[in-house]
């Protein structure tokens, strides 16, 4: 027995070495049948929507043309969430060949040295690289003088806007608000006078819900931004040469503080706004709860998005206004950044080889045929080209790259799109609601809300981040300040500041206003 | 230098009488006193005769190596700067650097508090509910009665914290919830039970009860079907009533079971509910609702610390196993036969 458990122990310790090393191995670069394998981790363009499915044409064009093999996996929607199961691998040492991450991990994964430098690899895709990267791009990616990944352009810049029930001040006889004394007293209408006509006190004047950062958004996030715009303090950095550093250090952010607060007091939030999750938010406003909110484009004005509210309230109507104006004479929808998405090469694909193959799969994709594949599917099958060259569904059903059946071949089109107008006019067309008849466009809708004085903050999403324990007593404090659970003064407030500063708040101030300054990022 | 085996001449007679090596034979002491030789069994053998229920017994076998004894070797990382480029072994030691991170956090005390808060909370709680609905279905005389509570107690464990949230928020929610429904009925003021500090952990807890009490009370349902049904009508005919029958036999009965299960709660009593927690807390309430497990996801994994997170895995599971013992020992101190071991 004494034996047979010895040879159990040793064969534990022989496993756990083997695991515990034997995470990564590199593997070889060319395949028995001449093929490089490139495993790459992506983001869906349609977090709802499937997986690519195996007879996607592009695995067959780039294995018999390119000798690639193309293994994909997507990542979670959830950008947190990619964020964990990205450190996850690179925990293990297993990560894959090509793989989208934000920027904060990025900065971890090269001090950790688990992916390589691309510098060189920009002049193997001329044309990608003149398409997608330019010099603010290539800043993104850039720690300690080297890019660490391709960062393509993201979502839309400035695509969110103020918007308000016109229905509702035309039912109480309202205009609309230019300032923030004149945007309570229509948020008090809101709630109290029975906006909607049901005779029920269910409404409120506000919406909103927790999205914040550590990077641009910053506590209380940016559903609040054309509030804190009112006061010049939008954004958690403020990047301008006389107030460079956090903006909660801004006598301001007091001030936007207690409007806040005085708005929860009057009972104009909706008070679920400290609990709502982005989906409650949104199913919120399409249930006529809140006649005020700081929305998407899209998530407002496409179609699919729209419908559910056109069906509730025919009569309802959304405008987008300018954000009030504050005190000062600050008015602003919020702070923006460039949003892009990168991609990093692991360092273990550059080892193996790999790195050549990567570059002239990303090329390709950018190339007429890769674009057009990952973007919108095959022609005549997922789309057609109308009079302007637009992509657009024609009556291919189902097949067409919006429909259920179509849209999961374009799962890549975030790795290829660079918001032209193409894109643009066949990512938002113009359409008819179901219910009430009106003519819509997210398209029209994301124009107007670009329209709007938005603050910039550009590098936002470079700057250093603070660790938990500085990050949880910034939102903390914040939301114990906005609940009530925490006096609102002036003593107070420094109070809070000054704790702030000794537990390491001062500190990451100095490194993002030193980190600013050495990169360019100061107006 | 090889040792020799020398065995005594009974032994060596018994062996050979017997057919099997020295080694298998064993002196064995009887309660009487006297010294008697037995054969050791052959585990290969008793494999064999028994290796329908060893077949049974390689699943968990497996997983525990694989997921249990494997990753001890890695908890090392807790004394390294850990560098997943240079493995395990090649990462550099920094002693007990990571545990003094995790002792100084700025919310050290406040994290072990709300920890061991939910931990014990949800013992104090969670136990006695789940032994009352497992003696409610026992006692239960309705067939139909007794299968639709179990399952619809049941049916909440399976459901993800993620769903719990939703179920949750549609039950609490200050504007349109169905609890501030009823309170603004009685003409109270809404409660934003998720966002307020004093109604949070109330919230976690009960919640937590609901969700579990069904899953846990399976143990203690198993228990009292092993109860002697002769002692129940014996104190029937003794006209015993339902509640004495309750205290005197079921209780009794079945508290074996019940210091099992509270020792294997206190081995973890360190860990609250990630899961819980993560879907129900907000800054608001980080106060009372920050728990270590979250503090090392935020700190630990997101902010790719693995060695600070492995130190304070390793913390709470040495912890763990003292509270145990420490409990086992005074278990079987107060109370023989009801120990863990």
């Amino acid at each position: 027995m004494k034996k047979v458990l010895s040879v159990l122990l040793v064969a534990l310790m022989a496993c756990s070495f083997v695991f515990a090393n034997g995470g990564s191995e590199t593997a070889t670069a060319v395949n028995a049948d001449g093929t490089v394998t490139i495993n790459l981790w992506y983001g869906a363009a349609i977090t709802e929507a499937g997986p690519i499915p195996d007879d996607w044409i592009g695995y067959q064009i780039l294995r018999d043309e390119h000798g690639i093999d193309l293994h994909l996996s997507v990542l979670p929607s959830n950008e947190s969430d990619q964020d964990v199961r990205i450190q996850a691998a690179a925990a293990g040492n297993s990560l894959p060949d090509i793989f989208m991450v934000s920027r904060p991990v990025l900065t971890r994964l090269v001090d950790q040295g688990l992916v390589a430098p691309v510098d060189d690899y920009y002049a193997l895709m001329p044309n990608r690289t003149a398409q997608q990267y330019d010099a603010d791009s290539i800043a993104m990616t850039t720690i300690d003088g080297h890019s660490y990944g391709f960062a393509s352009p993201g979502s839309v810049a400035k695509n969110e806007g103020l918007l308000i029930r016109k229905d509702w001040l035309d039912n109480l006889g309202l205009e609309v608000p230019t300032n923030l004394d004149e945007l309570m007293e229509v948020m008090k209408a809101f709630t109290y006078d029975d906006p909607d006509g049901n005779g029920q006190n269910d409404t409120w004047g506000y919406g909103a819900y927790i999205e914040s950062d550590a990077t641009l958004k910053g506590y209380p996030g940016a559903r609040l931004f054309p509030i804190l715009g009112a006061f010049g303090v939008d954004g958690l950095w403020c990047f301008e040469e006389e107030n460079l550093g956090l903006n909660v250090y801004k006598p301001a952010f007091y001030d936007a503080m207690v409007y806040i607060r005085q708005m929860c007091e009057e009972g104009v939030m909706d008070p679920n706004w400290l609990t709502y999750k982005k989906d409650d938010f949104r199913a919120a406003w399409k249930q006529g709860r809140f006649g005020i909110m700081k929305e998407q484009n899209a998530a407002y004005a496409a179609e699919a998005n729209y419908a559910p509210f056109d069906a509730n309230f025919p009569d309802g109507e959304w405008i987008v206004i300018d954000p009030p104006t504050g005190p000062e004479g600050y008015a602003s929808v919020g702070a923006y950044d460039q949003n892009y998405r990168i991609y990093a090469i692991s360092q273990d694909a550059v080892d193996a080889g790999k790195a050549e193959k990567i570059c002239e799969m990303l090329e390709w994709m950018s190339s007429d045929e890769g674009y057009y594949l990952c973007g919108w599917g095959v022609e005549g099958v997922n789309y057609v080209l109308d009079d302007n060259g637009v992509p657009v569904t024609g009556d291919l059903g189902e097949n067409a790259f919006s429909g259920t059946e179509g849209q999961v071949y374009t799962q890549l089109r975030n790795m290829v799109f660079y918001n032209s107008d193409t894109e643009l006019a066949s990512r938002y067309p113009t359409y008819t609601t179901a219910t009430s008849g009106k003519t819509m466009s997210a398209l029209t809708t994301l124009r107007e809300m670009q329209s709007k004085y938005w603050t910039p903050a550009i590098g936002s999403g470079q700057m250093p981040t603070p660790n938990a324990d500085v990050q949880r007593y910034y939102e903390q404090t914040l939301a114990e300040f906005l609940s009530g659970q925490r006096a609102l003064t002036p003593e107070a407030w420094q109070s809070f500041i000054d704790q702030f500063n000794a537990i390491g708040g001062a500190a990451w101030n100095q490194q993002g206003i030193d980190y600013a300054k050495a990169n360019g990022l100061v107006r | 230098m090889s040792k020799k085996n020398s065995f005594s001449p009974e032994i060596e007679a018994f062996s050979k009488y017997h057919n099997v090596r020295p080694g298998r034979v064993k002196p064995v002491k009887t309660p009487g006193g006297e010294t008697v030789l037995m054969i050791k069994p052959d585990l290969g053998k008793e494999i064999m005769r028994h290796k329908d229920v060893y077949l049974l017994l390689l699943i968990p076998f497996v997983f525990y190596i694989v997921f249990k004894y494997v990753p001890i070797f890695n908890a090392q990382i807790a004394f390294k700067n850990f560098r997943a480029r240079d493995g395990v072994l090649g990462s550099a030691w920094v002693g007990f650097q990571n545990f003094q991170d995790f002792f100084n956090s700025f919310y050290f005390w406040e994290l072990l508090r709300n920890t061991l808060f939910y931990s014990f909370g949800k013992i104090i709680i969670s136990l006695p509910v789940s032994i009352i609905l497992s003696i409610a279905i026992y006692e239960c005389t309705h067939y139909a009665l007794r299968k639709t509570v179990q399952t619809l107690a049941y049916l909440p464990h399976f459901l993800s914290w993620v769903i719990m949230y939703g179920v949750l928020f549609a039950l609490l929610s200050p504007s349109s919830g169905i609890l501030n429904d009823v309170i603004k009925l009685f003409g109270g003021t809404p409660v934003d039970f998720l966002s307020s500090i004093k109604a949070f952990p109330w919230v976690v807890l009960l919640s937590d009860a609901w969700k579990e009490m069904g899953w846990s009370a399976i143990i203690f349902i198993a228990a009292l079907m092993n109860i002697d049904v002769s002692l129940f009508e014996a104190a029937m005919v003794e006209g015993a009533n339902s509640w004495q029958r309750v205290r005197y036999i079921t209780l009794p009965s079945i508290k074996p079971v019940i210091v099992t299960v509270l020792l294997l709660k206190i081995g973890t009593i360190l860990d609250a509910g990630f899961n819980q927690m993560y879907m129900l807390y907000s800054p608001q309430v980080y106060s009372v609702a920050d728990i270590i497990d979250t503090w090392v996801y935020r700190q630990g994994l997101l902010n790719f610390q693995f060695g600070l997170a492995t130190a304070v895995g390793l913390f709470k599971g040495v912890i763990g196993m003292a509270l145990v013992l420490v409990s086992n020992r005074l278990v079987s101190k107060f109370s023989e036969g009801s120990s863990l071991f």
